[in-house]
């Protein structure tokens, strides 16, 4: 029995280490692949190098498909956060008559090919005389974002104490200090929560950008069309160096809001 | 009740997906009434298109994207289950961690992870063969640019999509029913069908639900990784768009595939209390 039990485990911990093999195991390909200086794929390779990371740094493309991603994601992030806080309050925190449909029409984006959301977008940019750009990206991801930082928003929304809220009221409060004292504050870890979400997805998104944002490339549509066809060493170094850009704002924006914490504690 | 503010907070996103994502579907559904290779809207409306689709072999690209949207689905609950029951019932603290771990590649793009993959299974001396071939000095063919390749991306990209929503499921399911229905002499796959299974069923069938979904308009797996070794359905569409300049026929496919969406989708999201599930 103890020995079964002992095998039992270590079949379900290799079962883990299994699938996080199968998830990372593409990443960390990124990685390897883009420490070679060879026009053609050949590992192990005969020179370890990072010369592809300084030509990726010195190239204007790499810059420019950049700012062209964080121009969408920022957007996205500012017009997805406000649209989501509202969204979320008549999602979860009052009822309402409609309220239960409402709450279906705004998932129904998420249950959708985004390929086939891209596509039916560009058409219809297209009908109404809007030329692609990375305006009309902005647009595709945010049908796309705003019902998803809706429901992260929400899920905060529903542990919270609407009491709370009242009691302010009866004790002299005026609305704008309720809102300032007691609703922001409880929910804005959720708010946080959206605003991170919409930028990560903003900034990765390949199915509707590709179709969206016409001649404007955001960084994984270039990645996309360039390994699809015409690859280069560029290749892996700039999906490691975009990866990482991402992965810097996002520790930047949760140290910037610790920082924020402690300095209203103090 | 009566004067309740939440109609107020609903109205600019009601706004907003009615003029960004039901105006769209309206605009590609009058498009495909049109008769073909038109750049108008206007009333002559025809179904020569739907016609078309019927009759030129675009069943095909639909087939093959239904079917890898199925292999999708079954392949992925058939990792997701067992790795849900383990994280939730025996992994203890290590569970948060390994969840976040499996969460974070959602957010790494498409591009970067298909890339990745293709890297791995190159022939000859990519990541996999290399490797194999310096170490152990034995050649492996391989399955990059065939449909089977595709798959194996699909199911990579959409595992997370199954895990959340079924580890979830799996948390529905109290450990002392399982108990019981052992007690009273069920086996193993007694339990698991008439206990764990219907107790999780919502999780599972959110999970499926957006996995299908996600993986019927999926493109880049068989791009990058099936060296179009198939068409996908978001693919024969794109050629009409772009190449063939036939937006009507384009537009009766996208039809087509938000219809199939629809039918799937509606019945289900009907019954689901959303309330609960965020909650």
């Amino acid at each position: 029995m103890r020995v079964g039990r002992r095998a039992a485990a270590v079949v379900r911990a290799l079962w883990i280490v299994a699938i996080l093999a199968f998830l990372y195991v593409p990443i960390v390909s990124v990685v390897l692949a883009s420490l070679a200086n060879t026009r053609y794929m050949r590992f192990p390779h005969k020179v370890w190098t990072l010369d592809a990371y300084r030509d990726a740094l010195g190239s204007f493309t790499t810059w420019q498909i950049h700012s062209i991603s964080l121009s969408i994601a920022v957007s996205v992030v500012l017009i997805a956060t406000v649209l989501g806080t509202l969204g979320a309050v008549a999602f979860a925190r009052y009822d309402w008559r409609g309220r239960s449909l409402f709450q279906r029409i705004l998932v129904l984006p998420i249950f959708f090919p985004q390929p086939v959301l891209g596509l039916g977008l560009l058409l219809s940019f297209s009908a109404v005389g809007l030329a692609p750009s990375w305006k009309t990206a902005v647009i595709g991801h945010l049908v796309w974002i705003v019902p998803i930082v809706t429901l992260v928003v929400s899920i905060r929304f529903f542990g919270y104490d609407v009491a709370q809220e009242e009691a302010a009221l009866d004790l002299g409060a005026s609305r704008w200090q309720v809102i300032r004292e007691i609703t922001m504050p409880q929910l804005w870890p959720g708010v946080f929560s959206g605003m991170l979400f919409a930028f990560l997805l903003s900034w990765s998104n390949l199915p509707l950008s590709i179709y969206t944002s016409g001649p404007d490339t955001p960084l994984p549509v270039w990645l996309f069309t360039r390994t699809a066809t015409n690859y280069s060493p560029l290749v892996p170094s700039v999906a490691v160096i975009g990866t990482a850009v991402s992965a810097l704002i996002v520790i930047a924006l949760a140290l910037v809001l610790a920082a924020g914490k402690a300095v209203r504690r103090a | 009740m009566t004067h309740s503010p939440g109609p107020k907070f609903a109205l600019p996103v009601a706004v907003f997906l009615l003029a960004c994502f039901a105006m769209p579907i309206v605009i590609v559904a009058w498009y495909s009434l049109m008769p073909p290779r038109t750049f108008d809207l206007g009333i002559d409306l025809t179904l020569a298109n739907y016609h078309t689709a019927v009759t030129e072999g675009y069943a095909r690209p639909l087939m093959w994207s239904l079917l890898g949207a199925l292999i999708t689905t079954l392949g992925t609950a058939l990792i997701a289950w067992p790795s849900a029951v383990i994280l939730h019932r025996h992994a203890g603290r290590g569970a948060t961690v390994v969840s976040v771990l499996i969460a974070l590649p959602i957010f790494i793009s498409e591009s970067v992870r298909l890339f990745g993959m293709n890297v791995f299974l190159m022939p000859r001396a990519g990541i996999l063969a290399g490797s194999l071939d310096w170490a152990f000095g034995f050649k492996i063919g391989s399955i990059l640019n065939t449909w089977m390749a595709a798959l194996v991306g699909m199911i990579y990209i959409h595992l997370p999509f199954m895990l959340f929503p079924l580890l979830l499921g799996v948390s529905l399911i109290p450990q002392d029913r399982i108990e019981a229905a052992r007690d009273l002499g069920a086996n193993r796959w007694q339990t698991f069908r008439e206990v764990e299974l219907p107790l999780a069923a919502p999780g599972l069938l959110i999970g499926a639900l957006l996995t299908f979904v996600l993986s019927l308009g999926a493109n880049a797996e068989a791009a990058i990784l099936g060296g179009r070794a198939v068409t996908v359905i978001t693919a024969a569409i794109e050629q009409r768009f772009n190449y063939a300049q036939d937006w009507p026929m384009g537009a009766a496919l996208t039809m087509v595939v938000i219809i199939v969406t629809a039918v799937i989708v509606l019945p289900v999201l009907a019954r689901l209390d959303l309330n609960r599930l965020t909650q």
